[in-house]
């Protein structure tokens, strides 16, 4: 389906916009997002790459645009720039939704049906043969721990039994690709580690998944990249031991004085200052061999120079404020 | 067909089928007594051609009442086709899966216009069945009839689905039902322009009959559900108001398939290109 550049190539792709590729083995390849709902931009360039049973996790603050660019990849949001595919195949097909299951941040399933009728219908919908119905639901109730319900109706459930039920519909069939939009916001601690657990359950399975939270410790869990979004912006991007450590240094000299200072802000922001130890913010994270250089040319004695393990809230926070979280 | 069942269950289970059902029985019962009484009271005092009048007056307020019925099912069923499901989110699980959204508006409105076609159907075939066997009561042609009156469900079910996709559900069930009053209204008033030999009036209802057909459709409708002896003495001075005097131009059956037609082609469009 691609060249070995990437391009997509005649044929069956013709309808896919350059920039995209077309490989049905990358889940989710989206490049330039951009949406505007009249006058506010609620995507502005963003790019997004899951690969084969890679589980990435999407953060954000309320209105960064999480949920519009999972609702774009879907088709239920149209783009007003920008080109996504699905599964190899132009995001809004509905042949890109194959072999996609998701859970809706806002999900509801009709409360006139039982569990059972609800994912018989989904099975239907995503042509799973009818032999395979019986056992594919029993797994799909069995995975989110609602076996032994799924003869009750849903108008009985709980919120967190409709979700629990919500991603037993995303899980079902075994798909290539899952997608679950906040999927722990209706449950309680317990019901919260449970989907952790399915999440790896899934990745172990190689299905790729795309976690959009706004549960950092959620999404530090499961997850082994992350995307970062604020405003409709890609703020940070990349594996999650990228991200979380490193982007720091505690430098420690002999004299800290204002030549040493120079160099550190040379490399960097110096956030912090203690006696002759200083914590620099990094603008490149591989810059640490070259800083060290830098210092030793100056002539400037190194007692310590330690990358510092940052939790992803504090890069979080970092990027996106610590007070600009609401009111988007 | 899996949207078709689910619609049908939702159907089913929202007590809709239910209600209708205990409301028609109770409905047709009634009927069968009135018209019983009626028929028989009036055979026994008057002349044929005045207890066929009776008959046909008796039988085509019934099958009115009828129309009546059908066309609010069609309207609340089709005013909540779409923006109650995108509200609650339920749209959202079912539109993730291989399905497109024309497809997926499809199956349902066509359930809509089925359900509330069948309800016709049923209904008038007990209707006229009733009238038959009381007073051998035999209409122009109870075929056509039933084919205008689902055509009259299919306006209002593409109209209403069509506002549901722009409008919350009440408020298009509130624009169609007054869309439906307006028409019912000018249908008088065509009436009674004809009756009075005012041309303006006359206009106004052809008008507003072209802006929405079901009036027009039920009186073609009602011209066909008459007894033959009654249709060929009496003409819409002297008939009975808002009961068609004579059968339906070809080119307005045209123009009210041609609209439902339209009405779905927008809705799926207006459909298609909605953020969700």
């Amino acid at each position: 389906m691609t060249t070995t550049d990437g391009s997509a190539t005649a044929g069956s792709t013709s309808d896919v916009p350059p920039g995209v590729m077309t490989d049905p083995a990358v889940p989710i390849a989206a490049v330039g997002l951009r949406k505007t709902y009249r006058d506010r931009t609620v995507l502005d360039g963003v790019d997004l790459h899951v690969g084969a049973g890679q589980v990435v996790g999407l953060l954000g603050p309320n209105g960064a645009g999480k949920t519009t660019t999972v609702k774009s990849l879907l088709g239920m949001v149209h783009l007003d720039g920008g080109s996504a595919s699905v599964l190899g195949r132009p995001a809004g097909d509905p042949a890109a939704r194959r072999a996609l299951g998701y859970l809706p941040e806002q999900f509801q399933y009709p409360g006139w049906l039982d569990g059972r009728q609800v994912l018989a219908t989904h099975a239907r919908l995503i042509g799973l043969p009818r032999s395979e119905h019986d056992r594919a639901i029993s797994d799909a109730l069995h995975l989110v721990g609602l076996a032994g319900r799924g003869g009750d109706r849903v108008s009985g459930y709980s919120k967190g039994m409709q979700q629990r039920l919500g991603l037993a519909t995303a899980v079902l069939g075994s798909p290539t690709l899952v997608i679950l939009d906040e999927p722990t916001s209706a449950l309680d601690p317990i019901g919260r580690r449970e989907v952790r657990d399915l999440i790896r359950a899934l990745r172990d399975r190689g299905t790729a998944v795309l976690l959009n939270s706004h549960l950092l410790g959620e999404v530090e869990q499961v997850c082994d990249h992350i995307v970062i979004l604020d405003r409709g912006r890609v703020v940070r991007s990349g594996a999650l031991s990228d991200i979380a450590v490193g982007a720091e240094v505690r430098v420690g000299v002999a004299r800290l004085d204002d030549g040493a200072l120079a160099i550190l802000q040379g490399f960097g922001r110096v956030t912090a200052r203690d006696g002759e130890t200083a914590l620099v913010a990094l603008d490149d994270v591989a810059a640490v061999p070259a800083l060290a250089a830098a210092l030793v040319r100056g002539g400037h004695g190194i007692r310590e120079l330690v990358p510092v393990q940052r939790s992803l809230e504090d890069v979080f926070v970092d990027l996106v404020g610590p007070n600009e979280g609401e009111d988007r | 067909m899996t949207i078709v069942r689910l619609t049908l269950r939702e159907a089913a289970n929202r007590k809709v089928l239910l209600v209708g059902a205990v409301i028609s029985t109770a409905f047709l019962v009634l009927f069968f007594v009135g018209f019983n009484v009626g028929f028989n009271s009036a055979a026994k005092e008057s002349d044929p051609f005045e207890s066929a009048a009776a008959a046909t007056l008796m039988a085509v307020l019934g099958l009115y009442a009828v129309q009546f019925l059908a066309a609010f099912m069609a309207v609340l069923l089709a005013s909540g086709a779409v923006a109650p499901e995108i509200e609650s989110g339920r749209l959202h699980a079912v539109l993730a899966r291989p399905i497109s959204r024309t497809s997926w508006l499809a199956q349902r409105a066509g359930t809509f216009a089925a359900l509330a076609a069948a309800y016709i159907m049923v209904m008038s075939g007990a209707i006229l069945l009733i009238a038959g066997i009381v007073a051998g009561y035999d209409a122009i042609s109870p075929g056509r009839a039933v084919a205008l009156l689902a055509l009259e469900v299919a306006v209002l079910v593409a109209l209403g689905t069509a506002l549901s996709v722009r409008l919350s559900g009440l408020a298009a069930g509130i624009v169609v039902i007054a869309l439906y009053g307006a028409a019912w209204i000018a249908g008088i008033m065509e009436i009674v322009g004809i009756v009075l030999d005012n041309q303006a009036l006359e206009r106004i209802g052809v008008v507003v009959s072209l802006v929405i057909p079901s009036d027009a459709l039920w009186r073609g409708a009602s011209y066909y559900l008459l007894s033959p002896v009654y249709a060929a003495a009496t003409s819409a001075e002297n008939g009975i108001p808002f009961v068609g005097a004579g059968a339906p131009s070809v080119a307005f059956i045209l123009w009210s398939i041609a609209y439902a037609g339209g009405w779905s082609l927008v809705a799926d469009r207006w459909f298609r290109r909605r953020d969700l």
